[in-house]
């Protein structure tokens, strides 16, 4: 049986022990939803990843999806970058080394935005499973990003952790940054359905809800915002979806999404979300990287 | 420790401290209570069905307590059904090896109503889809533990609403259409359980039985508003309509008595499509008014507008300005006011729920305020139902007892349309001497940042409740740990008339034994 967050907080407080709610523990997504409409205003997603923390000292074989649980300690050596805006991504399909080349002009252009060549997936995904980060590797990911004032930073789950170790940065997600232009603003159309990315929107949402209602009201776009506007995961971008997207619930979720609009195409924040409404729905889905500016 | 096992209906000796009771004979201190008597051969039967009983202590520790958070205990065990089947099963078992029963949805009771102390928890909310919606016909068939906040987000995609539920949105239909359900558009709409068109029901018995004011209409008479006595709701046809925005009209009063007069005054004339009172202390009394079109507000401002006596905020500033400097020693309790006032009312402006200055999604921004500003882990919020002319009365004397009992606290008043006297509003949060419109009020003490002992919050609702009993009104929730005061509040008469027809339809007495029989 699964439980909620609070069902598990109930389980706790009855007497249950970790071991007896790991299922549920581990069946978490982490896409933060909960937490802006906790009333209580618990900080949730980062309950349930010390949960895992502390699940993972008690067992010896863990879910089929989490990263190994040692030996990572990924070095990679970048200097200090100098320019005021960063953005940290990787690269996957779909978005290569050609797509952060068009961010970076549509941000500015390389004289005001550099791309760290640590993108720091495997802390998000250490920190996802509950599982240790070493120190050492925490330097090394965040010393390069010292000069800049706003991180461009695709992968959410980061959002929180660089705001704490990185205090006075202004950490953004690749949607917002993107489209505070104008130009990518008046890409999208009511006729579009902008799909959020849901773990960065829900750590900083008290602003970006009002970041988002703008966007709304300015394009007329729809949202993947339920009614008491929390951004509706596909749950994509979780270590379970790496492992098996359709196990994780994801494009059942997107069915979920989609049911019911009338859209011509739908513009994905997240890079893990391209795949999963390319496989539910029968429109064209885009990433926002792919937005030109000037010809969308 | 090796406890040993012994024949049926022999006292065995304490396994845990035999020795201190030498010479004494074990007796239960509760023979009428169900001890877990039959319970593994219970489990065994419904395994045997294929149904999923969940025994682990994970599992029932979920449900050990409601949104009241007085009444704590822990089923044996936990059962999610899958279908009205799988609840047949069920209670064919339970009537069998007379095992009780507890349904849950949400679990917002307040007085333990939800609360399995012991036996099996049938917890509802795994039952949460929407089977049908018919625009044609303007109704949605749901199954009954779907919450309403999920049911709105389905009928929005159709740009279509329910017509009324609490604002609450953990509440489940069937656990609302168990009790009523009541909105600031009942004084229009009436209860959420007037709503149901036809309901699938799995009967005490077993048997799965459709029901509407046609077909079995006696069995849809008890179920609505039975407390869950009478059958357990699976599925339920309701009413729907078309989505609308409102605008809403806020007058503000310094007296409970002018506010409530007003409030009555608009459910009478139908002046608007939601009202109700909302107040900080019985201070600043806040009636709220509201349209779901322009058409309805502009009659509003032609006809009745002018016959209301609150005032707008400016000038209740004023008057509460020239209040406080009379009362100068009161100063405390007018910071408290002012803050109250400042924090709460930007939560009904909310930008991403307003639009062209009408607020979208109602039920959510009163149900997220609701939750931010009244809730918490306690909920403490005893509640009187009366006909029209007694209810300024019921609602000065508990305002003196929420005086007398806490610094800060609120009441929320709200009219409920009658659809006649229909056979469900007896021995029902409907008082029985109402006609065309009821109204009911909670008493609700904020909690935060100070720790009652349990027995000063009882003290406080049972001087609620006696007021209902001394005046002959009703309460919307009577079941639970207030189930003492069905006998005086409703007569022996009435209570007898219902057990008699409970034990018949339930003849181990079983399903939700606990909460009001």
């Amino acid at each position: 049986m699964s439980h909620t967050r609070k069902g598990r907080a109930r389980a706790l407080q009855g007497g249950a022990t970790i071991e007896d709610i790991a299922a549920s523990v581990d069946a978490c997504l982490l896409c933060g939803s909960c937490e802006p409409v906790c009333p209580e205003g618990i900080g949730i997603a980062s309950m349930n990843m010390e949960q895992r923390s502390k699940l993972n000292k008690l067992r010896t074989n863990y879910p089929p999806w989490y990263p190994k649980p040692s030996g990572i300690n990924t070095r990679i050596k970048d200097n200090a970058l100098h320019n005021s805006i960063i953005l940290i991504a990787g690269e996957y399909p779909g978005f290569d080394i050609k797509a952060h080349s068009n961010v970076i002009k549509l941000l500015g252009g390389n004289k005001k935005v550099s791309l760290a060549a640590d993108d720091g997936r495997d802390i998000a995904g250490l920190l996802e499973a509950g599982l240790p980060v070493s120190q050492d590797r925490i330097d090394n990911f965040i010393r390069p990003l010292r000069h800049a004032d706003k991180l461009v930073v695709p992968e959410g789950l980061l959002h929180v952790p660089l705001r704490k170790w990185l205090s006075g940065k202004k950490v953004i997600g690749i949607g917002e940054a993107l489209l505070s232009s104008a130009h990518i603003r008046k890409a999208l159309g009511p006729e579009d359905l902008y799909i959020i990315e849901c773990r960065g929107y829900h750590s900083d949402y008290e602003r970006l809800v009002k970041f988002y209602d703008r966007l709304r009201k300015e394009t007329g776009c729809q949202t993947n915002l339920d009614l008491q506007r929390i951004a509706i995961p596909t749950g994509a971008s979780s270590l379970q979806a790496k492992k098996d997207v359709e196990a994780a619930g994801c494009l059942e979720q997107a069915r979920w999404i989609i049911r019911g609009r009338s859209m011509k195409r739908i513009v994905v924040e997240d890079i893990a979300d391209l795949d999963v409404f390319q496989r539910v729905a029968d429109v064209p889905v885009i990433h926002i990287s792919q937005f030109s500016g000037d010809n969308s | 420790m090796h406890i040993p096992v012994f024949e049926r209906g022999i006292i065995p000796p304490d396994p845990v401290a035999p020795d201190s009771l030498k010479g004494i004979p074990r007796q239960k201190t509760n023979p009428s209570r169900w001890q877990g008597d039959n319970w593994q051969d219970f489990v065994r039967d419904l395994q045997s069905r294929g149904v999923t009983v969940c025994e682990g202590r994970a599992d029932c520790s979920v449900f050990m307590t409601d949104a009241g958070g007085v009444a704590y205990s822990l089923p044996h065990g936990v059962v999610r059904p899958n279908s009205a089947e799988d609840i047949s099963k069920v209670l064919r078992a339970a009537q069998a090896h007379r095992v009780p029963v507890t349904t849950r949805g949400g679990g917002l009771t307040t007085e333990g109503e939800s609360v399995a102390f012991g036996g099996l928890l049938l917890d509802m909310s795994s039952m949460n889809r929407v089977l049908e919606i018919n625009s044609d016909a303007m109704t949605v068939r749901t199954q009954a533990g779907i919450f309403w906040h999920q049911l709105a987000e389905i009928l929005r995609r159709d740009n279509l609403d329910y017509l009324s539920a609490p604002l609450n949105l953990t509440a489940s239909v069937g656990g609302t259409l168990g009790v009523g359900g009541i909105d600031v558009n009942s004084p229009r709409l009436g209860c959420s359980a007037d709503q149901a068109v036809v309901l699938q029901v799995v009967t005490p018995t077993g048997d799965i039985v459709n029901c509407s004011e046609r077909e079995n209409p006696d069995l849809m008479e008890r179920v609505l508003f039975g407390y869950g006595q009478f059958g357990v709701i699976t599925e339920a046809t309701l009413k729907i309509r078309k989505f609308t925005p409102i605008t809403i009209q806020y007058f503000y009063y310094s007296s409970l008595r002018t506010a409530i007069e007003d409030l009555q005054f608009i459910a009478r004339e139908d002046a608007s499509d939601y009202s109700g009172i909302l107040t900080i202390l019985d201070r600043a009394i806040t009636l709220l008014v509201a349209f779901d079109s322009d058409e309805r507000e502009r009659e509003f401002n032609t006809r009745w507008k002018r016959s209301l006596r609150g005032h707008g905020e400016a000038g209740f500033g004023l008057r509460m300005a020239g209040h406080y400097t009379m009362h100068p020693w009161r100063i405390k309790e007018a910071a408290y006011i002012i803050g109250r006032r400042f924090k709460l009312f930007p939560e009904f402006w909310r930008p991403e729920f307003m639009h062209h200055g009408k607020i979208i999604d109602r039920t959510v921004v009163f149900s997220r305020a609701v939750w931010k500003f009244w809730g918490g882990p306690q909920m403490v919020i005893p509640d009187l139902s009366s006909k029209a002319e007694k209810f300024v009365e019921a609602v000065e004397r508990g305002n003196a007892v929420c005086r007398k009992y806490f610094r800060h606290y609120t009441l929320y008043c709200v009219g409920i349309k009658l659809r006649g006297r229909l056979p469900r509003y007896e021995m029902s949060c409907i008082p029985p001497d109402a006609s065309d419109i009821a109204y009911g009020c909670e008493f609700e003490p904020m909690l935060r940042g100070t720790n009652y002992s349990r027995d000063y919050l009882q003290s406080f609702k049972n001087e609620i409740y006696d007021i209902g009993v001394d005046m002959g009104l009703s309460y919307y929730r009577f079941g639970g740990m207030m189930k003492g005061y069905i006998r005086r509040a409703m007569g022996d008469e009435l209570v007898d008339k219902h057990l008699a027809m409970k034990k018949a339809a339930d003849p181990a007495m079983v399903l939700n034994a606990e909460v009001i029989f």
